[in-house]
């Protein structure tokens, strides 16, 4: 087990005390105060940082929660079902090194709270989170404390109340805000992914929630459709598909369900990536011709050709700052990697190792690009160092590795992992660690992890 | 919000801060820490969980079937050889001899008698072994290479229609090459009379 390192409790307990003051004795907004005095020290903002790379933890006893006696039935289980995904969100997030019941027993705890804290910490907990769960009329309120155990002082507060059918949902919400609360920055709790599946017999666009629960379908298309690509503010998913024929750019609006054709001119369009800012795509457009790169507006009623090789130019993939655009190309007789400004210009070959690469995926800080690269006839999913071009190998192993798509945190990889003719979806830590398969029904691939969502 | 690293200014400036916090807040003196209420839940901002956005049932769009008649004439004209696909080489789509031959004799029936009134659609297929994504763009290229040569052969370009499938629509779906080498091909279809 990791432990906090120093700096890590330098800081968390400044700011606790911060809190303290502004939250009891000021009662001032804890986020919002502690922020604005930190302003006023000369515009950095600094708040308890748990770095990605230093994977300092938070070590959290999280005991059972209290089920309030109006809960019954159907409420009940969702109640449990709260608990359930508080769990299982708080052990996905790197930041927590959580104690749970089983952890707890051991303990001798009265409800006398001074004691029960002492010993809560006697198992080198440094936080608490305390849980209650009512029914409120036909809703669930889930409440959510967390008390710093050395001081005894409460850091956060939160409740969150929705629907009976929306348990995962409300437990993301309180996971999320302990995320924010610790890191100063959104979770994954309510990131989604996309993708594509053929288990009811086409290939059609599907969403899941980040662990892969709650999988649903989002095309009847009755064709061949898939390649989603989330819109920066999440409400969009840009996609191809060939029902109408060749196959064409299509939105579909989350919201709404509403799906939009947005080019369907020539004999090929494909791979769409939203810019940054959500105003332009890019994406792959051939008409009876090579297939080259081109973006457009939104609205896409007049395409820029921005590759003129004549060899495939496919794959484009926006950088994070909107000023440069990833996509793979034959141009050196094979698949590999380019990078080039957004405006066409400054074209450079990033992959040279394997034989064939593809499937471009930017880590959200710039640094890097991860990808697909085959060696003896197996893709392995690899990551390029921009300035240096050095190359790590982040998945390898018996089956072939594709897709890869970062998480908004760059701490997570998706992909989808090729065993035989059949694909399914995997989840791993961007150091290649911790693999998970979360789709299991049908042939699953194309997956694409969502920006984080608006708080 | 930014993240830092943690340097000794910051613990500096976050010390005073606290200081200057504490003084500001209640005097010259520490303040009492209150503590916190006993269920102190109730006194949170109660957040509404909003309803997720679900997508309404979306449309559903058949692609249209192809007149049985050009199907059938499409087997006579193969079955006479005077219509066939060419084959391509492991992630090419440049034309070797034996394609030649296979679209220079296309073009003679494409040039001649019945075969002057007809129109193509030209299917690009890969083998499994490539990534899905970038086999779509490949079989387009193996489609738009048969047919640059066909009109190079005097074929009108007018004629012709590419559309790339991938790795989605094999003719054989062992794991081998003679298998892999069936997929790897431009499919002439007729599209129209």
């Amino acid at each position: 087990m990791e432990t906090l390192n120093t700096d890590f409790k330098i800081r968390f307990r400044a700011l606790t005390i911060l809190a303290v003051c502004t939250a009891v004795v000021c009662m001032a907004p804890l986020q919002a105060r502690a922020q604005e005095e930190d302003e006023s020290l000369g515009g950095d903002t600094p708040t308890i940082v748990v770095t990605g790379e230093g994977r300092s933890q938070v070590r959290l006893a999280f005991p059972e929660a209290q089920y309030d006696t109006s809960l019954t039935g159907r409420a009940l289980e969702a109640a449990k079902e709260i608990e359930q995904t508080l769990r299982d969100d708080l052990d996905h997030a790197t930041i927590f090194n959580t104690q749970g019941p089983t952890e707890l027993s051991v303990l001798a705890l009265t409800g006398q709270r001074e004691h029960d804290f002492e010993q809560y910490r006697s198992l080198g907990n440094e936080v608490v989170l305390l849980t209650t769960i009512k029914l409120e009329g036909d809703k669930l309120a889930l409440d959510g404390w967390a008390y710093d155990l050395p001081t005894q002082q409460s850091i956060l507060g939160k409740r969150f109340r929705g629907t009976l059918d929306q348990p995962r949902l409300i437990a993301h919400y309180l996971a999320d805000a302990l995320h924010f609360q610790f890191t100063g920055r959104p979770g994954l709790a309510l990131t989604s992914i996309v993708f594509q599946s053929n288990r009811d017999g086409y290939q059609e666009l599907y969403l899941m929630d980040y662990d892969g629960r709650n999988q649903r379908k989002i095309s009847a298309h009755k064709s061949t459709s898939g390649y989603g690509d989330w819109s920066g503010d999440g409400e969009t998913i840009a996609y191809m598909s060939y029902f109408s024929g060749a196959p064409g750019i299509y939105y579909v609006e989350l919201a709404t369900g509403k799906k939009i054709p947005v080019y369907r001119e020539g004999t090929l369009n494909l791979s769409p990536s939203f810019s940054p800012d959500g105003k332009q795509i890019a994406f792959a457009h051939s008409r009876n011709s090579n297939v080259d790169v081109y973006t457009c507006a939104r609205t896409c009623t007049d395409p820029v050709r921005l590759t003129q090789s004549s060899a495939i130019d496919t794959g484009p993939v926006w950088s994070p700052d909107g000023k440069q655009i990833a996509f793979t190309s034959s141009r050196s007789g094979r698949p590999n990697i380019y990078v080039m400004d957004a405006s066409g210009a400054n074209i450079r070959r990033i992959s040279f190792e394997g034989d064939y690469n593809d499937g471009a995926t930017w880590r959200p800080d710039g640094t890097q690009v991860a990808y697909a690269s085959r060696e003896n006839n197996r893709f392995r999913i690899v990551a390029t160092n921009l300035v240096d071009l050095d190359t790590k190998i982040l998945a390898q192993g018996p089956e072939s590795y594709e897709e890869p798509s970062y998480s908004p945190d760059g701490q997570r990889l998706v992909f989808s992992m090729k065993r035989g003719k059949k694909s399914q979806v995997m989840v791993m830590n961007a150091d290649g660690s911790n693999w998970r398969q979360i789709t299991h029904e049908g042939d699953n691939s194309g997956p694409d992890w969502s920006g984080f969502a608006k708080r | 919000m930014r993240t830092m690293t943690i340097d000794r200014k910051w613990i500096v400036l976050t010390t005073l801060t606290t200081l200057l916090l504490l003084a500001a807040c209640s005097g010259n003196e520490a303040p009492e820490i209150e503590p916190p209420p006993p269920k102190p839940v109730e006194q949170a901002p109660t957040t509404e969980v909003p309803a997720r956005a679900e997508p309404a049932e979306p449309v559903d769009v058949q692609e249209p079937e192809r007149p049985k008649s050009l199907a059938d004439l499409q087997d006579e004209y193969n079955r006479a050889g005077l219509l066939g696909d060419v084959f391509f080489g492991f992630d090419r789509y440049d034309l070797d001899a034996s394609a030649r031959e296979r679209l220079a004799k296309n073009a003679e029936f494409m040039n001649s008698g019945d075969g002057r009134s007809l129109k193509f659609t030209v299917e690009g297929h890969c083998d499994e072994r490539g990534t899905n994504e970038y086999n779509i763009a490949l079989g387009q290229n193996r489609g738009t290479s048969a047919v640059d040569y066909l009109v190079s052969l005097g074929v009108a370009a007018n004629r012709f229609k590419t559309i790339s499938y991938g790795e989605e629509r094999p003719f054989c779906t062992e794991s081998n090459e003679a298998c892999w080498q069936k997929n790897r091909r431009a499919r002439f279809v007729i599209s129209g009379q």
